[in-house]
């Protein structure tokens, strides 16, 4: 179990850059035993967040306990409850697998008859076996992550941390990794953490946390965060996103939310839906590049979760990077 | 699984240098290229200098044989600190996280480097050393053990102050400045290519201060003395405890870099 309490990080500043707060004031529970994904945007503070979990850096406060022993008093114990399975393959290319596999495991302390039974173990799921003597440099993508999965799997972790590990993988590989991830997670009741910006690989997850500016905005099951949602989503592509959101705020008693080009109107009732399409058609044809109605999914619910708190900006959304911090937004969630 | 938190500290160090050491053997151009290079060196520059070596209180003494300790140097300084640059190469391709989130004391990873570093930089010099009974003066056999254990502490120094620089560097490019600029002359300047006594006084000063001219000193004397002269001579016991000093200041600072977790500032 994973327990992070007022998690804060700043980045000291340079003469060139201004300090960056990349964790504020940070709360997350992640029960034992349960499969959280962990999401966000491009500089939303995942990867800060990673690298303090992992142990490679400290944060300027709060505390991080992960199976009872606290990450920053005790990063050897720590570390030896953990796996990590970090987004740069942390193997040696030039080594064969199972050079790679046999290192990782005497910095386990691990040989011999030992490292023999947890190498049969660990590669039981993967496509490697035949492949053993082969430098990791000759694999594919996909079978370079089932080498590093692997060899996390050797020393048995409670914890896993994943960093974006399907980034490069084409879908086939991404989903055969994911899958074998799942199972691995339930046999052996591992606590695991991954983060990934890509949301329908969320959906099998028991929680979804979703990060941006540095502040967890959701922490929920997916069918709840989707739940939030309501019933349907009708999406528009605009021309011109400002004049037509003065336009349906407008015409239509509903609340319209900006999301970069488009406009979402959400938690519409299915027989309204299809009557909403046709208004906004009738009376805007020529302003409207595309028009869909959506059953929320977990991308709708990273965009009505972040939209949100973004203070829907009244012109392009192009000037909103996540290091820009409106004052309306901090009292807000004041 | 065991009780404790980490491993023990000799496992783990021998893990990580085998590995330097099968990687470095799988790049067949590194072994040539490091072996090539100062063997180039000798032949060229001895044969070109030998004419006009004659410096005071060395006569008869050819400059293969004045440059030959001063290779050895050579080889095991660019062995040494060129096997340091795969630090940065590690952190480059991600394998160096995996070891620092791995519960092996930090000292490990330093030793591992080290000594795998160093090995690599001996494998190389005692290759060079089959050439040793060839000279003029031929190495008294007595003195071998010295000569060696020279060697090793050379090699283990020069690979711990590498990881030092290494640590903290971003691109192997920015490495190879450095030591053009701060690891070349140490060498130049250490007695390898002349003696301290011809020169002007200001590099005499500056020589005396250089620690890798007092690991030279530990080098040269092996092949003039027996080890009975050599404990009981001032120069030889200095350069010594510099280079005891040296080692042990170098494994101690390398290890606390990398012990240093990057901290997250004061709040704003």
């Amino acid at each position: 179990m994973i327990i992070i309490r007022n998690l804060t990080h700043v980045y000291a500043g340079t003469r060139r850059q201004k300090a960056r707060t990349a964790l504020h004031d940070l709360t997350l529970e992640i029960p034992e035993r349960s499969f959280c994904i962990l999401s966000g945007p491009n500089g939303s503070g995942k990867s800060t967040l990673f690298r303090i979990l992992c142990g490679l850096a400290t944060p300027t406060g709060g505390s991080v306990t992960v199976g009872g022993h606290d990450l920053f008093a005790e990063p050897a114990a720590v570390r030896r409850l953990m796996g990590v399975v970090f987004q740069s393959p942390a193997v040696d290319k030039q080594l064969s697998i199972i050079e790679n596999l046999r290192l990782h495991a005497e910095l386990h302390g691990l040989r011999g008859a030992a490292f023999q039974e947890r190498a049969d173990e660990a590669l039981a799921w993967t496509d490697i076996k035949a492949r053993l003597g082969d430098r990791v440099d000759t694999l594919s993508g996909g079978l370079a992550r089932q080498v590093e999965l692997a060899k996390c799997l050797l020393t048995r972790p409670t914890v896993l941390l994943l960093d974006e590990p399907t980034t490069g993988l084409d879908p086939a590989s991404r989903r055969a990794f994911l899958g074998a991830l799942h199972r691995l997670q339930r046999e052996r009741a591992m606590t695991v953490l991954m983060t990934s910006h890509v949301f329908s690989e969320a959906e099998d997850a028991d929680s979804v946390a979703i990060m941006q500016d540095g502040r967890l905005l959701a922490h929920d099951t997916p069918a709840a965060l989707k739940a939030q949602l309501g019933q349907e989503v009708v999406v528009v592509r605009p021309r011109s996103p400002a004049v037509m959101l003065d336009a349906l705020r407008r015409d239509f008693d509903r609340p319209v939310l900006v999301h970069g080009d488009e406009l979402r109107i959400e938690d519409v009732p299915p027989a309204e839906a299809v009557v909403l399409v046709e208004q906004i058609l009738t009376r805007y044809r020529g302003d409207v590049l595309s028009i869909a109605i959506k059953q929320p999914d977990l991308d709708d619910v990273f965009v009505h979760v972040t939209g949100r708190t973004g203070a829907v900006p009244q012109t392009t959304p192009k000037d909103q990077k996540p290091e820009d911090f409106k004052p309306e937004d901090q009292e807000m969630r004041a | 699984m065991s009780g404790q938190t980490t491993t023990a500290l000799a496992p783990a160090v021998w893990a990580l240098a085998r590995r330097e050491f099968v990687r470095f053997i799988r790049q067949p151009q590194r072994v040539i290229g490091s072996l090539g290079q100062p063997l180039l060196f000798w032949v060229f520059l001895g044969a070109g200098f030998t004419p006009s070596f004659n410096p005071p209180g060395m006569e008869g003494m050819t400059y293969l044989e004045y440059f030959y300790p001063g290779v050895l140097m050579m080889m095991i300084l660019f062995a040494s600190i060129f096997s340091t640059i795969t630090v940065i190469e590690d952190r480059d391709q991600g394998f160096l996280q995996g070891v620092l989130v791995a519960p092996v004391p930090r000292m490990a990873i330093v030793l591992g480097k080290v000594f795998g570093g160093a090995s690599i930089a001996l494998f190389q010099a005692f290759i060079l050393l089959i050439a040793a009974p060839f000279l003029d003066t031929p190495l008294p056999l007595a003195s071998l053990p010295l000569l060696v254990a020279a060697m090793v502490l050379t090699a283990v120094g020069y690979t711990a102050l590498g990881f030092s620089i290494a640590w903290s560097m971003r691109s192997t490019a920015g490495f190879h400045a450095i030591m053009m600029v701060f690891l070349m002359p140490l060498w130049l300047l250490s007695g390898a290519l002349f003696p301290v006594a011809g020169a002007p006084m200001w590099l005499q000063v500056v020589m005396a201060i250089n620690p890798v001219a007092h690991a030279m000193t530990l080098l040269r004397g092996p092949f003039y003395a027996t080890p009975a002269e050599l404990l009981t001579t001032p120069a030889y016991l200095t350069g010594l405890a510099v280079v005891v000093v040296w080692v042990a200041l170098g494994l101690w600072v390398s290890a606390v870099r990398v012990g240093a977790r990057e901290k997250g500032a004061a709040t704003a």
